[in-house]
């Protein structure tokens, strides 16, 4: 009954005017930002951060979760248009999306993933409503060999599943910690790694590393493609912004399905929005009467990644929320902008802020709505932005990372470190170094060192700690399956195939 | 391939160097056990963990015959050098971004970069250019309070008179309020 009424205490949070403009600027953004190459959630949060100091943080969390969300709205516009993801997680759509527009039902595909994105946006909150409070009360338990374990099977798992060699997302998760140590260290005073260099004694802020590696680098591929004269042309919107009755019966099926998917990857680390809508797209080409058809404008394939990664938003900001512990980059600089704010998410998150939890979450559900409108109805507006000529857009992208950097501390040093890490950044990309698994161990190395530190001071040095209990225990199992996997499963097949 | 080996020779010299500065750190340990150096130090292992994975992927990829063909690296190089311009440029907006304050420093570099990726449209790169910077700074510093160079004199004369000039607004709009009865 008492969560009944925070729920419904949430909706009286975020339905206050200002919240309710937090929310239409955080998705406005969110559509934008989704909409233009060379910027994605992870920046644009990042970016907003020194802008929103002043800022309540209910309503300044409620923006950024805005943006997070609504940038997968955006995001499927430019896959559909250009065949270019204007957000990772689009890639999926870019296929039978841009297909569709080339058949000349760009207007059914772009409101199959408005709908879509809704209604499974819609349920994956729903989800998150009824989950978290199970989930944090069982977080309560948790001592600090608990959440080392559990941030060691976060991280694990980013550096497995993120890009194409376990070794490299290992290797962007291990410097991401090392980065991390950088700075004055909390227990004992003593400085680490600052090179004599005074500002480094507070470490390097996370911002200007994202703002480096998602917004500079992503620039300089841009760049490097307008170059290369390969990037995309775009195909304008052609035929109504709705669906026949054929289309949309064809469509409900993946839209839930991809819903419940999106949501479950969504919830694990690691996983994200990309797998999501991989996993739909493979689920829905399996079950469809029509196989052949999928890679030549199946509607089937964008109503189900597109829902996919909608409905993954919401469920990964169950561990985010519930865990404190976010599973993937764009959660890892939202994890950051809560401890800007001063507030730690985590069960005791909910005893103790419960307008600010139910506040965030109702306000999805109103930002959804929101979303909506924004793109069915006012998709052409949005639409508009990518007659931006690129080599216009791109260093407009840069100025703005400066003004973000300079905003936090008006210091020279964070606008070098935004070029180097951008460059960094474009390396990492041509090499397949993933670069979320480096924002999340960023952000998470800090309270991680501290946990293990706390841990082993309770155990008195010894580690005997970390799998005394049956929560530390699956998790370490866990973390050590999740590195062994992406080798021993080819051998695996491999036997399995000699031996058949 | 390349590329993998370039990184295992990296990730051996950065864990050695990191190794070196890890012993550098003083450490008292009153009241930890551990001190500042064990979690360092077990980052150190795991890159060596690390290095040996990459191994491993590297030999199997040679034994499967899964090597990048050469061309394709060897294309990569021409499109670096624009890159590495593209860097160059910002590297110097950057230096002088504190003397010439953000409103020119900004405006000379996206002219200097619209002017190679948006060719031969100069009037809407200058007017682009100049508008954002005026624009972003009047909205940043004057309406969100953000902090931005304003630059050494002579150059933050610009600065002070877009300062100037917005507080000369908002009096008047202030001023046409008040007389009409707004506030």
């Amino acid at each position: 009954m008492e969560t009944l009424t925070h729920i419904l205490n949430g909706f009286s949070v975020c339905l206050q005017p200002v919240n309710l403009w937090y929310t239409f600027l955080g998705v406005f953004l969110g559509t934008i930002i989704g909409v233009l190459p060379g910027i994605g959630p992870s920046a644009g949060i990042a970016l907003l951060i020194p802008v929103t100091y002043g800022m309540n943080p209910t309503s300044a969390l409620i923006m950024m979760a805005g943006i997070y969300y609504g940038t997968k709205y955006g995001g499927s516009t430019t896959a559909i248009l250009i065949r270019t993801p204007g957000e990772a997680a689009s890639v999926m759509t870019s296929i039978d999306g841009y297909e569709m527009a080339r058949k000349g039902r760009a207007g059914a595909a772009l409101a199959v993933s408005a709908i879509g994105s809704f209604i499974a946006g819609t349920l994956g909150v729903v989800a998150l409503t009824l989950f978290a409070l199970p989930l944090a009360s069982m977080a309560l338990k948790f001592g600090p060999a608990e959440y080392f374990t559990l941030m060691l099977f976060a991280m694990t798992c980013v550096s497995s599943l993120t890009g194409k060699s376990p070794a490299k997302g290992m290797l962007s998760t291990l410097l991401g910690l090392m980065i991390a140590t950088i700075g004055i260290d909390l227990q004992s005073g003593q400085p680490r790694y600052t090179m004599g260099i005074p500002e480094f004694q507070d470490g390097v802020g996370f911002v200007v590393v994202v703002v480096g590696l998602f917004a500079v680098a992503e620039v300089l591929r841009g760049m490097e493609d307008m170059y290369k004269g390969t990037a995309a042309k775009m195909i304008r919107i052609s035929g109504k912004l709705w669906l026949t009755r054929d289309e949309w019966m064809r469509s409900i099926g993946p839209i839930w399905r991809g819903g419940i998917i999106g949501f479950i990857i969504g919830v694990l680390p690691g996983a994200g929005g990309t797998i999501a809508s991989i996993l739909s797209y493979m689920t829905e080409k399996r079950l469809s009467k029509h196989p052949e058809e999928f890679g030549t404008g199946a509607i089937e394939g964008v109503a189900g990644p597109e829902s996919a990664n909608n409905s993954d938003t919401a469920g990964a900001l169950v561990p985010l929320l519930t865990l404190g512990v976010p599973g993937g980059g764009a959660t890892a600089v939202m994890l950051g902008a809560f401890i800007m704010y001063g507030i730690q998410p985590g069960p005791l998150l909910f005893q103790n802020r419960p307008d600010l939890v139910w506040g965030l979450v109702d306000s999805m559900y109103v930002g959804n709505v929101m979303l909506l409108i924004l793109n069915l109805p006012l998709i052409g507006i949005f639409v508009r932005l990518l007659y931006i000529p690129s080599g216009i857009l791109y260093p407009l992208i840069v100025a703005v990372s400066v003004i973000g950097a300079y905003a936090i501390n008006g210091s020279m040093l964070d606008l070098y470190l935004i070029l180097f890490f951008g460059v960094v950044g474009y390396v990492f990309g041509k090499v397949d170094i993933p670069v979320a698994p480096l924002v999340l161990s960023l952000v998470l190395g800090g309270i991680m060192e501290q946990s293990f530190r706390q841990a082993m001071t309770i155990s008195g040095g010894h580690p005997k700690i970390f799998f005394g209990s049956a929560i530390t225990m699956t998790l370490v199992i866990m973390s050590a399956i999740s590195i062994i996997l992406p080798f021993a499963l080819p051998r695996f097949k491999q036997w399995a195939r000699g031996s058949a | 391939m390349i590329a993998d080996r370039v990184i295992f020779v990296c990730i051996i010299i950065l864990t050695a160097v990191y190794f070196y500065a890890t012993a550098q750190i003083p450490s008292l340990e009153i009241g930890d056990p551990l001190g500042p150096k064990a979690f360092p130090r077990l980052l150190g292992i795991g890159m060596l963990f690390t290095a040996g994975l990459l191994f491993v992927e590297m030999w199997r990829a040679g034994k499967n015959g899964t090597q990048e063909s050469a061309p394709r690296e060897a294309e990569d190089w021409r499109h670096l050098k624009v890159i590495g311009a593209v860097v160059a440029w910002t590297a110097v907006y950057l230096l002088v971004f504190e003397l010439l304050g953000y409103v020119l420093a900004t405006t000379a570099y996206l002219i200097g970069l619209t002017a190679y990726f948006n060719r031969g449209k100069w009037l809407a790169n200058v007017l682009t250019s100049v508008l954002f910077c005026i624009i972003s700074y009047i909205m940043f510093v004057k309406v969100l309070g953000v902090n931005l160079a304003k630059g050494e004199p002579p150059f933050s004369l610009i600065c002070t008179g877009l300062d100037a000039f917005y507080d000369m607004v908002a009096r008047g709009v202030k001023a046409v309020a008040a007389a009409i009865g707004l506030f």
